[in-house]
């Protein structure tokens, strides 16, 4: 069973993820922001991380980079309330966005490509 | 072995870092290019042993004195092929042949005729080589009708087919780390179209297959040429370009067939405080859509045998709309390319020329369609349409394995 890590600093996100993406078959782990995301990241080892860009303390392109830098081909997903931050060049390091909904379709389906991704390697 | 003269005044044998400037006649912009490496071999890499190579075309128009007279301390060697041996794609093999004699850790190629490069260049293509990437491509400021062959053709084709998503993998300035430069030196296809304008398309694509990191640098500025016609070499260009992704297409065609959706590369020179503004680019619609019209009359006895009944029809809608409300749909231009790869690879040398010839017309037609389409748009706007068209290849990928297969049975 794929492992996702949602990283959002609003605790009903993260209830609505979780609760969403373990009925569609997802192992869910949480996490509420980026402090010491990346020893999180080697121990729980998650499949794919859906990060939230704008939390209190901490910028989620900033905790894209060290993810980018540090666990290479990991997939990661932003998740913003507004699409203004793709004017920001580090947005290109993700593999996919979505815009926040109640409605988890486009996440679902996002996170299901971001899983069937293929290189050789 | 194809270096011809050789010029090693400081007896250099060993090299940490090593930079590359190729040239053909480069008199005018070759010292203002040296300097600004020597400078920022030294403000970035200066506990390390660092040379430049200009890698030269025999040029006769003082070039190689204008290299060694430039400003700076960096030791500097000097090759070139015979007189009368041209090509860009010759410089750089050379330059893998010298580069692999100084055990280099990270090597950088820069294009001569850059009139606007600074050392901190030299910083985002080396330190993430240095860092541990197998190759680092640039990331220029563009307008959105900079470079369309690379937005048309090289990168929905190249992302779709390698899965990974690098935005201008045709730019010519690269660096690399000396694995890749293994990778280089015993790639097992050569042509005539990689020793001229098919070098940075072939360097990009091994580098893809060679499972190396890729790094993109945001270089925060734009990069402005000496001299820039944007018509003066395209026949040539595309030729080699596009000739050269649809042989390497043969090569690797066991990585590419196993390639689902793409991924992102990670960044470096986010840092960077300031990002300039793209300059903005004239283009001339009315030319565009009379090569279109020209290349159709030519042409379409042939499009009609390579696309088919079913292209070839809306190749004929196409060509009845007029200029002002020009459009050529992304998923016929999606198949045209497809169709011309699996054609070309069944086809004789001649064949290939002629239906690369008969392309070109096709991709300006697709130019004025994206012209068209884009032009009330921002940048970014622009991007998110060329994105969208990425992700069509992408979602038509088992087209382009299916009829790839079954020409295998011809």
């Amino acid at each position: 069973m794929p492992k996702i890590l949602v990283v959002d600093d609003e605790e009903h996100i993260r209830l609505l993820y979780s609760e969403e993406l373990k009925e569609a078959g997802y192992e869910v782990i949480t996490a509420e922001n980026g402090y010491k995301l990346l020893e999180k990241i080697e121990e729980d080892k998650p499949d794919l991380v859906v990060l939230d860009i704008k939390m209190v303390d901490y910028n989620g392109l900033d905790i894209l980079q060290d993810i980018r830098n540090h666990f290479y081909d990991l997939p990661v997903i932003l998740s913003t309330a507004y699409d203004t931050f793709k004017e920001d060049m580090k947005s290109i390091a993700a593999d996919f966005y979505v815009v926040k909904s109640f409605d988890l379709t486009e996440l679902k389906k996002k996170i299901a490509m971001a899983l069937e991704t293929r290189l050789p390697g | 072995m194809m270096i011809f003269y050789e010029e090693n005044p400081g007896q250099v044998t060993e090299a940490d870092v090593v930079v590359c400037i190729p040239t053909a006649n480069e008199v005018e912009s070759i010292a203002v290019s040296t300097t600004q490496v020597d400078k920022g071999l030294r403000e970035y890499f200066p506990a390390l042993r660092c040379a430049i190579i200009n890698c030269d075309n025999y040029s006769s128009d003082g070039t190689r004195e204008a290299f060694f007279s430039a400003p700076g301390t960096i030791p500097r060697l000097y090759i070139s092929t015979e007189a009368g041996v041209g090509g860009k794609g010759r410089n750089i093999r050379n330059f893998f042949e010298k580069a692999v004699q100084l055990n280099p850790k990270a090597l950088i190629i820069v294009e001569a005729d850059i009139k606007n490069i600074s050392p901190v260049w030299i910083r985002n293509l080396g330190e993430p080589i240095l860092k541990g990437a197998g190759f680092v491509c640039p990331l220029y400021v563009r307008h959105k009708y900079e470079a369309t062959l690379t937005s048309s053709i090289i990168y929905p084709l190249i992302r779709c087919l390698y899965g990974r998503r690098v935005r201008q993998c045709n730019v010519g300035d690269y660096g690399f780390s000396p694995k890749l430069l293994d990778h280089y030196l015993k790639s097992p296809f050569r042509s005539e179209m990689i020793e001229n304008f098919g070098v940075d398309i072939w360097m990009a694509n091994i580098a893809l297959t060679s499972r190396l990191a890729i790094v993109q640098s945001v270089m925060g500025a734009l990069k402005v040429h000496r001299l820039k016609d944007n018509y003066l070499h395209l026949p040539a260009i595309f030729h080699d370009v596009v000739g050269t992704i649809f042989d390497l297409m043969q090569v690797y065609d066991d990585f590419w067939k196993q390639v689902k959706w793409s991924k992102p590369t990670a960044l470096f020179g986010t840092d960077l405080q300031e990002v300039e503004t793209p300059l903005p680019v004239d283009i001339n619609i009315k030319r565009l859509h009379d090569m279109f019209v020209e290349g159709f009359d030519r042409y379409y006895g042939l499009w009609e045998q390579i696309y088919g009944p079913i292209v070839a029809p809306k190749l004929q809608e196409i060509r009845s709309i007029e200029l002002q409300h020009f459009s050529f749909p992304a998923q016929t231009w999606m198949t045209i390319l497809f169709d011309s790869a699996v054609a070309y690879r069944r086809m004789s040398p001649e064949e290939r020329k002629n239906l690369l010839d008969g392309l070109l017309p096709l991709y300006l037609g697709k130019v004025l369609s994206y012209v068209k389409k884009t032009e009330r748009m921002s940048l970014q706007q622009a991007e998110d349409y060329i994105e969208n068209e990425c992700v069509m290849f992408e979602e038509n990928k088992p087209y382009i394995t299916k009829v790839w297969t079954k020409g295998e049975g011809n």
